[in-house]
């Protein structure tokens, strides 16, 4: 064999071999820019293509009473959910063996999961739709689908013992919304779905329901109640079935909302309303010396419940469209004329004016201002201060403000701020109105009959039951007139981050009175006598024991429903130290004495049962 | 144990060759197991059903054949390499037969043997690669004849298109570097072998152009629509301009690029799973993309397989498993440059030319560096016939080790 060829032969095979190595550095290197350089695309795809977030709600921060009862809080709702992943053999089963001319996807699928409810045997429907399903397969095919909601009790039991038999269902606790007292439903409000999420921009597959507040404090409150939403992650496999979960971020709790409100006493008074057997009415309760309110009740109610998970729209039109409406909140959200309780103001503005309450003004059955008379429900007859507030005599008032001026009403209305909002309520409350001093004094438009008028808390002059009970409380404190406030403190639930809490400042004292105190007392002890004496119009809400001091009112309405009364009892009491101040307002009423003292009375009665809790037996 | 002893030259047993053997069927057990431990198909299938058992009766298999083919001289063996050539010739005409070559996705490579399947083209890529051997180990001189040269393009020509027939062109394709790289270390003149390249790259080009370029009625033969299709994925180019003409509705653009979607699901999927692994991987078994369904469960444990691994066990891995193959490469070069005749010089560079042509096509499809084609990974992939046959050819390579005449 010739040499040399057999070197080239060698040549060659080296050179064969490199080429061989070569290709399969070419690999490494193919391999290097995968899997190294490029790898976080790759990853970033896979991430894409094969998870799902799902955005979990926190559970909602409970409103509660000054006791710790629960107004509103979430509990649990026992839902079965079905894990489609573990049904699809079912499924594809179903569909081999189903008529094949008539046979829809949805169809087959909601066969097989009604049947293996069925073998459940659980007493309650099955209630989820074809349509649903389908639009569950389409839109959230890794999540559970929800077949049966609000589990009773029994049912959760029989389904721990019987889900054995059936593939891919389970049983979940989710937090539900509930309001136990109907009460307190225009204070505490309601939720709705959410149109749009406001909180993230986290670009979520699947959201799970969520709401927010709608109304009342669910609203005002609701970004401390809702917490922060949480993460969770699911894997799912090629065909989008769910195949592993992770909770990512963990739902923060939202805070608890703790109020000033007595839900005791709420209940006491909005049965007090009931038992009047009128529809539109409300009472205000307030503890005198702090400015807190303790009941805030208005009549009729809607159920806050009904709006979980979602109102049909049957029952919202019908909410909408009764008359007197339910969703009116009338302890601060409708104006009233106060009517005679409002010579407890036109009072004590004629004292404070000098006018001498010893003094007597003849009461002939009427008042004559100008050309009009004004009728007058006390009997005929001389009446001093004292006797005309107790027989609430509309000539003593309008006698007496004539005489003394209406610039000295308007100026002690200003001292209780009667032309502006208390500052309770966020959005529920409505602006008051009360003529301003420029206007009264305009004698083109002001004349005496209008002051007349005004004496007796009539002509322009409209009210809510809530400023009533203010101005009540400021005359039984001795002159505060407060920013009444209802929300006590704002609370972690985590019990190791109570040092979070926000305790809300005590009601602040929006002005005094620059009144004299004799004038005050006078005031005070005519007050004292509409209720003790047997001639006051406000006997009715007298309560042995306890010396409730009040003044009725009635205020005639004209408008286009025609003619009605609005009536009104407001007090306070105990009269030796004031504590209490009641007011309430009956739309429709008979009088302030025949409707709303004696609703003030059951007041009254739950206030003094819950102080002491040893008398409720002899009491009642 | 005398008898053992004397069976084959023990002392001569190429060690890093088996080694690197041992490496790859430990990670073929491994992520065959993997790939399908979680496969609907085999929950409580038969253990002789599942895949990663079978793997190893085939290893076992494969080992024994090596083994007797170990047991005479190399130049023995290459007796029969006639025989053995004829005898697949045979087989692939066969299988091309219907009612002997049983159909599986739409091409006719099969012999279905019951318990397994069987496939001959596998077996003929060895035999080629020792006949061809056989034939290229006469006289240089003889090399220069055109005549003698045609005949061995010819040995490499015949099966190629019997294999092209069935058609997987893929698995033909790889015949194509073992025999050019025999006929070039076997000293066939450089002009020849100009000549050669030059014409498989115009013929490549061709093709290609036919495929891509002529319009379809005026195309004489047709190209199995799917064979124009993996080109299409491979080079990327838009359905909807060669599916749907150019006065095309929506509705057809549309359903050209669903098709598109679906054609280039598997190399998407690969890619991703390769790419994810990143540097050392998600860990055995812990593969999101095989696990759930996305790899297409059919091919995850045989042409995909190295996704799964790419997948689980990262960059770090993939160079391991490019060593080993790098390993048997190089051992086979120092067998074949070591080895003072022709023949086995030409076994050893045929086997492990042929042996590489497999892992580049294969891992290479795995990143998009080559078309997809169904080509197994020698030794990893499940499946008997490349297992069994893949140990046969390093059986050979062996063999020469064994007895080679050294300096």
């Amino acid at each position: 064999m010739p040499q040399p060829t057999n070197a080239t032969n060698e040549q060659r095979l080296h050179l064969a071999g490199a080429a061989l190595l070569f290709g399969m550095a070419v690999l490494l290197a193919g391999l290097a820019y995968v899997q190294v350089v490029t790898s976080l695309e790759h990853e970033a795809e896979q991430k894409n293509q094969s998870r799902r977030t799902v955005r979990l709600p926190a559970v909602r921060g409970a409103i509660l009473d000054v006791q710790g009862r629960p107004l509103a809080h979430d509990r649990p709702s026992y839902v079965i959910h079905t894990y489609l992943s573990e049904l699809r053999h079912h499924f594809r089963k179903a569909w081999r063996d189903a008529p094949h001319d008539t046979r829809t996807e949805a169809g087959v699928r909601h066969r097989v999961i009604g049947d293996f409810i069925a073998q459940l045997q659980l007493d309650q429907p099955f209630i989820l739709t074809e349509r649903q399903l389908q639009k569950h397969f389409i839109e959230q095919l890794a999540l559970p689908i929800p077949v049966m909601r609000d589990l009773s009790q029994t049912n959760v039991a029989w389904f721990m013992e019987n889900a054995w038999r059936v593939p891919g269902m389970d049983v979940e606790a989710q937090p539900h919304r509930h309001y136990p007292s109907e009460s307190v439903a225009h204070l505490v409000g309601r939720l709705r779905r959410p149109q749009s999420i406001p909180d993230e921009d986290h670009p979520y597959n699947y959201r799970l329901p969520d709401f927010t507040g709608a109304m009342g404090l669910e609203r005002t409150f609701d970004e401390t109640l809702r917490g922060s939403a949480g993460t969770k992650s699911l894997l799912v496999n090629n065909l989008g079935y769910r195949q592993r979960e992770k909770i990512v971020v963990a739902p923060t709790p939202g805070n608890i909302v703790v109020l000033t409100l007595d839900l005791e006493i709420q209940e006491a008074a909005y049965k007090a309303l009931e038992e009047t057997g009128r529809k539109g009415a409300a009472a205000v309760v307030m503890n005198v010396q702090t400015g807190d309110i303790i009941a805030l009740a208005s009549l009729p109610v809607f159920d806050p419940n009904l709006f979980i998970p979602g109102i049909p729209s049957k029952l919202w039109n019908e909410y909408r469209e009764a008359r007197p409406s339910p969703l009116l909140f009338r302890a601060t959200q409708e104006r009233y004329p106060p009517g005679s309780i409002f010579k407890i103001i036109s009072g004590l503005a004629a004292l404070e004016a000098g006018s001498n309450p010893t003094n007597f003004v003849y009461n002939p059955g009427y008042a004559e201002v100008g050309r009009r008379r004004i009728d007058d429900t006390a009997p005929p007859g001389h009446y001093d201060f004292h006797e005309g507030f107790k027989h609430s005599s509309n000539t003593y008032f309008i006698t007496r403000a004539i005489e003394t001026g209406v610039e000295s009403i308007i100026t002690l209305g200003n001292q209780f701020f009667l032309r502006e909002k208390t500052g309770l309520l966020a959005r529920q409350e409505a602006k008051p109105q009360f003529p301003t001093l420029a206007e009264v004094q305009d004698r083109s438009n002001w004349q005496d009959g209008d002051t007349a008028n005004l004496a007796i808390g009539q002509g322009p002059i409209a009210v809510t039951p809530l400023q009533m009970t203010v101005m009540t409380a400021a005359v039984a404190n001795g002159g505060k007139v407060f920013s009444p406030r209802v929300v006590d403190r704002i609370m972690p639930v985590d019990p190791s981050r109570t040092h979070e809490a926000q305790q809300f400042p005590p009601a602040k004292v929006r002005g005094t009175l620059k009144v004299k105190s004799e004038n005050l007392a006078h005031l005070q002890r005519a007050m004292l006598a509409d209720v003790a004496d047997d001639d006051g119009t406000g006997k009715r809400a007298r309560i042995e024991g306890f010396a409730v001091c009040g003044k009725t009112g009635t205020a005639e309405v004209r408008n286009r429903e025609g003619r009605h009364k609005i009536t009104w009892f407001a007090s306070y009491g105990p009269f030796e130290k004031p504590k209490y101040a009641v007011v309430v307002m009956v739309e429709r009423g008979a009088s302030g004495g025949l409707s709303c003292a004696p609703a003030a009375k059951k007041i009254y009665e739950a206030l003094i049962a819950r102080d002491n809790p040893n008398r409720i037996a002899g009491n009642r | 144990m005398k008898f053992i002893k004397q069976l084959i030259p023990w002392h001569r047993l190429d060690r890093m060759l088996l080694l690197c053997l041992a490496g790859l069927m430990a990670f073929g057990v491994l992520f065959v197991y993997s790939a399908t431990y979680n496969n609907e198909t085999y929950t409580g299938a038969h253990w002789l059903r599942m895949p990663h058992y079978k793997q190893i009766i085939f290893y076992g298999l494969g080992i024994g054949a090596a083994f007797v083919l170990c047991l005479r001289d190399y130049q023995q063996t290459a007796r029969w390499a006639n025989v053995f050539y004829w005898l697949s010739l045979i087989m692939l005409a066969a299988v091309l037969i219907p009612g002997i070559g049983s159909v599986r996705f739409g091409a006719r490579r099969w012999f279905d043997l019951g318990v397994t399947q069987f496939q001959p083209s596998e077996l003929a890529k060895v035999a080629v690669v020792l006949a061809l051997a056989q034939f290229l180990s006469r006289p240089l001189k003889e090399l220069k004849e055109p005549k003698v040269l045609l005949k061995a393009l010819a040995l490499a020509g015949v099966p190629f298109v019997l294999i092209f027939l069935e058609p997987d062109l893929g698995s033909a394709l790889t015949l194509l570097p073992p025999a050019l790289v025999m006929l070039y270390v076997a000293g066939a003149p450089r002009s020849f072998l100009r000549k050669l390249v030059g014409g498989c790259v115009i013929f490549v080009s061709l093709v290609l152009a036919y495929v891509f370029f002529m319009p379809k009625d005026w195309q004489p033969i047709q190209f199995p629509d799917y064979q124009k299709r993996r080109l299409m994925v491979y080079f990327n180019v838009d359905y909807a301009s060669q599916y749907a003409g150019v006065g095309a509705s929506q509705a057809e653009i549309r359903q050209a690029r669903a098709l598109q979607r679906q054609d280039s699901y598997n190399v998407v999927q690969a890619m991703i799973s390769v790419g994810s692994g990143g540097l050392t991987g998600k860990g055995w078994k812990q593969g999101i993309q095989n696990a759930h369904g996305y790899l297409p469960r059919g091919v995850a444990h045989n042409d995909f397989i190295f996704s799964v691994i790419a997948e689980e066990s990262g960059f770090a891995g993939s160079t391991l498993v490019i060593l080993l193959y790098g390993g048997i490469i190089v051992a086979g070069i120092r067998t074949a440059s070591q080895c003072r005749d022709r023949l086995g010089r030409l076994i050893a560079i045929g086997v492990v030319t042929l042996l590489f042509s497999h892992v580049f096509v294969n891992i290479g499809m795995n990143i998009r560096m080559v078309p997809v084609t169904g080509l197994p990974l020698p030794l990893l992939s499940s499946g008997g016939s490349s297992v069994v046959c893949s140990l046969m050819a390093l059986g050979l390579l062996q063999n020469v080790r064994l007895y080679q005449r050294t300096i």
